[in-house]
Order: structure tokens, then C-alpha cells, then sequence
């Protein structure tokens, strides 16, 4: 059916309103509409092809993420009929938009609010936040400490590049100090958010840490997030080479990866003794930061509680 | 799970081993494997039964993944330490190429012992593609050389330690040298780290109820090293047991024989950020006059999938593709892939 309705001319589409609304109801995996190459690997079928190539800078961290987190969920499901992603504003929630699942592009800090609504309306969807260290923690910090005090079902995956990216480089709450940013010229002066901490405090029941760098291990955070019962957050480091990267002369896309791996302590320890970027006092210090699942517990979720599913704590 | 080439099927009846004179053994395989391990094993076994044993072991390279030998030579008095080629009376290999690249050193009537597990080392792909490095299959092999699937003989045994599924091989050696059962449970008692000592025992057992098999592996060997001298009548049998041969085909990401690996690129979603370039080891890719990445070593690469993984524009795969040209499975795009046959370079 999905390829006869693609192969029509927009004039046949437009007489035919009936066809229009088959054609978009039409949720075919790429692989049916003859979108993916031949050979491509399992997660490049829930792409939007038609979308790509993505809007990302050359070297962005947050397409290695969306890359890993489609790797993720090709291992666990066929299609994504049943998996909703919800984004508020910024790049990292640019990123659904070219996940062929059911999409919901919200305003900017709300995604969780959105995303309230959609599982309390439908909680056996598997419901996906995508957001950004400036719509999660800045405009959305609010939202984020409510929907894990509340304990909703929801997998929200923070992408926290240190900076706003999208609006022209500017201060975010991640920033680490001593950075340069458009608005800290002089070098950043304020503390930044630990946002895995953040929302353990605020009753988060699985609470995880990754790097863009390190996707294997990213998509076993992710996979394990989305099988928690309860609010599940995943923190993943990733790279803005345009902005963070070029302003405070750290190198391109493959210089940030590295200076990834050399910031990480806690996935394996042994690492602890390597060099971080410290070793160059002008550029701001890269913190070495615990990664891995910081924090996992099981209590009764808002749906359990509203008797929306059976309670299962 | 197991096969013996030449073989008729038929077990002769047991016959109790008299005292061995001396003997020579090879054990080899790769990095990590545990071949050290192995022959001091062995050679405890040896020591307690009264022999004067010498050993001698090459590992240089195996931090790298790369060849490890262990000579184990015994008897009444023993000279040197080396085996010389053609005088080994048994072989132990925990990896399959090395298997097959070491059986120059066994006698005629000679037994090996080689786990189909394969690993290939990265020196070893340089240069694969013109089939330079070419190991007969398994329904070539000579006689006396008995293929094991060790994963699938040791199952649960390994579960937790993968290495220790090599030891079901010195449960199935256990079966050719007459010493009891207890001398070997006790060696590897004595060498055996703690952790993995349960399985490793159940897995010596596992190899050592493999005994039908290896006794017929010892006979089909005699039996041709006889009929080799008397005349030129033999024909190996190139039947092998589906099971086997899945076995030896079984690589550590389950791919096939002669299939290289190809990193296909849609060039159109590629935005020239250097990472693939700068993350590869082996440096296959390079960015063209367009910052686009190409591939354009495809003889060194090693399919580790770094690319593939770490690439933001989602516009790389690692295929394996079948030996050959390799120019239709370079481009995703077809635009790409006639343009490249109208300019090859």
C-alpha cells in the first residue's frame, strides 16, 4: 500500500483527500518505502529518509547520540509504532524529527509536561523526552524536578553539550567554569548543574550518566532506562564543535571525542590516573565526571498510583 | 559437534595405553587464550607422573592478540626444548588458524586437537583480500586433526570465563596420555585461578566424554599414515557434519568465511567533520577534495565499526561483502556509485 500512495503525483493526492490522509497515516518503516540502502544496518530503517541529511553542524555529538539511541531500539523493536518521542525546543530536540516514531515537537522547557499528558493518556505507549541542557535544565528546570518527583513512567534523555547551541553559543547552567562563551567572555564564573545529581534529588528512581563518545555503553544506559518502571533519566555528554568547541579552542569533533574519554573516571577506574585537558591551564578544565547508572530504585509511578495500570511496586 | 576426517564412524574397542617413552606436544593459539596456562598444566601432569619435562613457549606478540606457542617436551631424559616440525605426537590448538598454520609440526600418525573458534588478527588482514592467506576448510584438513566447536561442547561451563572453554581440549588430550583422571583435576587445582576453577573442571569432564571421538581421530590417523606409505589410495572425505562446519565458520561477530569488510557511504548526508578519519586505527578513510569522507584503504580494514558507530551524519555502515570488486557496495547512492565508475581513481 505504501509504495502505490508514494508513487501518486501531488495533483491525484490533492483531488483525492482520502488518499492524503492514507499517505500520512501510512507508518511504514523506511525499508518499505525503498528508503535505506541496501545492507544498512538495522537502525538506519527508523530514520525519516526523506528528512535526511539532518540539520546537525559537521561533527555535532547529538548525531552520534541519535544514532546510538536508534541502535538501541532496533535491538528491542520491530517498528516504532508503539514508541513516542517528545522534544521541547533546541538542537538536541531537533533530533526526533528525523526519527520515524510517533513525534510530538513541543514549546520550549515543556517536553515533560507534554509528555505527562501523552502517557497519562496512553500509558501503554513507551514515551521518550528528548531534550537539551537549556530547555531541560534551564527554561524546563521546573518540569524536570516535578516529573521525577512525581515518578512517571517517562525515559527522558538529557543532551547536555554545555552550551546553547542553537540560539548562538551562550551561557547554559551546564557550563563548566572557565569557559568562553558569547555571553562569558571573560570565562565562565558560575557553578554548573550536576543534573544527574539533580534529579536523584528530586526523586528520579533510575538516574544514569553516558558520553556521546562511548555509544555501546550509551545504548546499554538506554536500553536499561527504558525498561525501568518509573521516571528514568539518562544524562548524555555531547559535543558542540561550533560553539563550545571553536571558542574555546578545543578542536574539532574528533578532538572533543577524545577529550571525552580522558574526562571519564567511572567506567572503568583505572582511567582515573590518565590526563585530563588540566594539563592546559588557558582552556577551561574539562571536570571528571561519574558515569554509568549513578542511581536505580523502584517506587510506585504516577500511573500506579492513579490506578491506571496495575500496581506493580 | 564434532568430526573426524576419514573416519568410518565405527570406535574400536578400548585399549588401555602402556606407558608412554617420551612425547611431544604443541599447544598453541592466541593472546589471552590461556596456551601458558595449558601447558603448565600439562606439564604438572607430566612432572607428577616422573618424566623430565622441558617447555618452551614463544609469546612475544601476545599482548597484541598474536601468536603464542608452548613446546612440551617429556621422557626419560629430554635434551632439548624445542619440537622439530613433523615429531609432534599431539597438538593442541585453541584457535583455528593457528590450528591449521601449526600442523607442519605434527607426525603423520599424529593427532591435533583444534577448536574451531576463530580469531583473526589485524596483521592478518592486511592482506586478505587477494587471498594470499588462503586455510584449507575444514573438509580439507588432513587426517587425525579432530575439529572442535569447544563453545558448544562446554556450554554453560564457560558462561562466565569464555576461556575456559579451551579447556575442554585438555580434557579430550586427557583421553590420549595414560594418566588418571585425578593427576589432571589436581593440576588444575594447583594452576587454575580460583574463580574459574568450578568451570574449568566441568569443562575438562565435558572434553573428556569426547573420548569416542578422539580415540577415532587416533585410529583414522594410523590408519593413514599407514595407508599413505603402502599407496596412493586416499581420498578425503569432504562431508563434513553441518554442525561442525557452522562451527568453524562461527567467527566472534558470526561472520562467514571470505567476506570482507566494506564501509559503505552516503555521500550526500557526509559533512566532512573528520571524526571517522581521525577515529579509524587502521586509516582506511580520508576526506576527498569535497570534505567528503571515502574509503579508500578498504585493504586494511578490519570492520571494527568505529565509523560506523561514531559517525554523526549517520552516513556510514560497515557490510561484509563477498570477496572481489568491492566498487558496488563502496556508494549507498547510486548518483555516487556511477560517478565513481565514470572517474576511477
Amino acid at each position: 500500500m505504501g509504495l502505490d500512495v508514494v508513487s501518486r503525483t501531488p495533483a491525484d493526492v490533492s483531488q483525492d483527500g482520502a488518499v492524503a490522509l492514507e499517505a500520512r497515516a501510512d507508518h511504514a518503516p523506511a525499508r518499505a518505502r525503498g528508503g535505506a540502502w541496501e545492507g544498512a544496518s538495522a537502525e538506519k530503517h527508523f530514520l525519516r529518509y526523506g528528512m535526511m541529511p539532518h540539520m546537525l553542524c559537521p561533527g555535532c555529538g547529538h548525531g552520534i547520540v541519535l544514532d546510538s539511541m536508534l541502535r538501541a531500539l532496533a535491538r528491542s523493536y520491530e517498528t516504532l509504532d508503539d514508541v513516542a518521542f517528545v522534544a521541547g525546543i533546541g538542537c538536541s530536540s531537533r533530533v526526533v524529527g528525523y526519527v520515524d516514531a510517533c513525534t510530538l515537537h513541543t514549546t520550549h522547557g515543556r517536553p515533560l509536561t507534554f509528555a505527562t499528558g501523552l502517557k497519562l493518556a496512553r500509558p501503554d505507549l513507551e514515551v521518550v523526552v528528548v531534550t537539551g541542557d537549556g530547555d531541560g535544565l534551564s527554561i524546563g528546570g521546573n518540569h524536570l524536578i516535578h516529573a521525577a518527583r512525581r515518578n512517571i513512567d517517562l525515559t527522558c534523555v538529557l543532551f547536555n553539550n554545555e552550551i546553547y547551541g542553537m540560539t548562538g553559543g551562550q551561557l547554559a547552567p551546564t557550563t563548566i567554569p572557565g569557559a568562553y562563551t558569547s555571553t562569558s567572555p571573560m570565562g565562565n564564573h558560575e557553578r554548573p548543574f550536576d543534573a544527574a545529581r539533580l534529579v536523584e534529588a528530586a526523586g528520579g528512581t533510575f538516574v544514569a550518566r553516558a558520553q556521546s563518545f562511548r555509544t555501546r555503553d550509551f545504548e546499554e544506559i538506554f536500553l536499561r532506562a527504558l525498561d525501568h518502571k518509573g521516571f528514568s533519566f539518562v544524562e548524555v555528554m555531547t559535543d558542540c564543535t561550533e560553539y563550545f568547541g571553536r571558542t574555546n579552542r578545543l578542536g574539532n569533533g574528533a578532538d572533543l571525542l577524545f577529550s571525552q574519554a580522558r574526562a571519564d573516571v567511572a567506567i572503568e577506574a583505572d582511567l582515573a590516573g590518565r590526563p585530563t585537558l588540566q594539563e592546559v591551564p588557558a582552556r577551561p578544565v574539562r571536570p571528571v565526571m561519574e558515569m554509568g547508572v549513578l542511581h536505580e530504585s523502584r517506587r510506585q509511578t504516577l500511573e500506579e498510583a492513579m490506578g491506571l495500570v496495575e500496581d506493580g511496586s | 559437534m564434532s568430526r573426524v576426517n576419514g573416519s568410518n564412524g565405527k570406535v574400536p574397542a578400548r585399549t588401555p595405553p602402556a606407558r608412554l617413552e617420551a612425547g611431544n606436544l604443541v599447544v598453541v593459539g592466541v593472546g589471552g587464550q590461556g596456551v601458558i596456562l595449558a601447558s603448565n598444566l600439562v606439564s604438572q601432569v607430566l612432572l607428577d607422573a616422573g618424566y623430565d619435562v622441558k617447555k618452551s613457549e614463544v609469546h612475544g606478540m601476545s599482548q597484541r592478540g598474536g601468536t603464542v606457542v608452548s613446546h612440551v617436551r617429556f621422557g626419560p631424559e629430554v635434551h632439548s626444548v624445542m619440537v622439530e616440525p613433523g615429531s609432534a605426537d599431539w597438538i593442541v590448538a585453541f584457535e583455528w588458524e593457528e590450528g591449521l598454520r601449526s600442523l607442519s609440526y605434527l607426525k603423520p600418525n599424529g593427532v591435533a586437537l583444534v577448536s574451531t573458534e576463530r580469531r583473526i588478527p589485524p596483521a592478518a588482514m592486511l592482506d586478505h583480500r587477494d587471498q594470499s592467506l588462503k586455510y584449507p576448510a575444514l573438509g580439507e584438513v588432513p587426517f587425525g586433526v579432530l575439529a572442535l566447536d569447544t563453545f558448544a561442547v562446554a556450554g554453560d561451563a564457560a558462561a562466565a570465563v569464555p576461556a575456559v572453554a579451551q579447556t575442554v581440549l585438555l580434557g579430550a588430550l586427557s583421553v590420549l596420555l595414560p594418566f588418571p583422571v585425578e593427576a589432571w583435576q589436581a593440576s588444575i587445582n594447583a594452576w587454575v585461578p580460583r574463580k574459574a576453577l568450578t568451570g574449568n573442571l566441568r569443562a575438562f569432564e565435558r572434553g573428556r566424554a569426547l573420548a569416542p571421538e578422539v580415540r577415532a581421530a587416533e585410529v583414522a590417523a594410523r590408519t593413514a599414515a599407514r595407508t599413505v606409505e603402502s599407496g596412493p589410495e586416499v581420498v578425503p572425505s569432504a562431508s563434513a557434519s553441518p554442525v561442525a562446519h557452522n562451527g568453524a565458520k562461527r567467527s566472534r561477530d558470526g561472520v562467514a568465511e571470505h567476506l570482507l569488510p566494506v564501509v559503505r557511504i552516503e555521500r550526500s548526508w557526509c559533512k566532512g567533520c573528520d571524526i571517522c578519519v581521525a577515529m579509524c586505527p587502521e586509516k582506511c578513510l580520508v576526506l576527498d577534495e569535497l570534505d567528503v569522507a571515502v574509503f579508500a584503504r578498504p585493504e586494511r580494514c578490519t570492520g571494527c565499526q568505529l565509523c560506523a558507530l561514531l559517525c554523526p551524519d549517520l552516513a556510514m555502515d560497515v557490510l561484509w561483502v563477498p570477496a572481489g570488486d568491492l566498487t558496488g557496495w563502496l556508494f549507498a547512492n547510486e548518483e555516487d556509485r556511477v560517478r565513481a565508475a565514470a572517474d576511477p581513481r
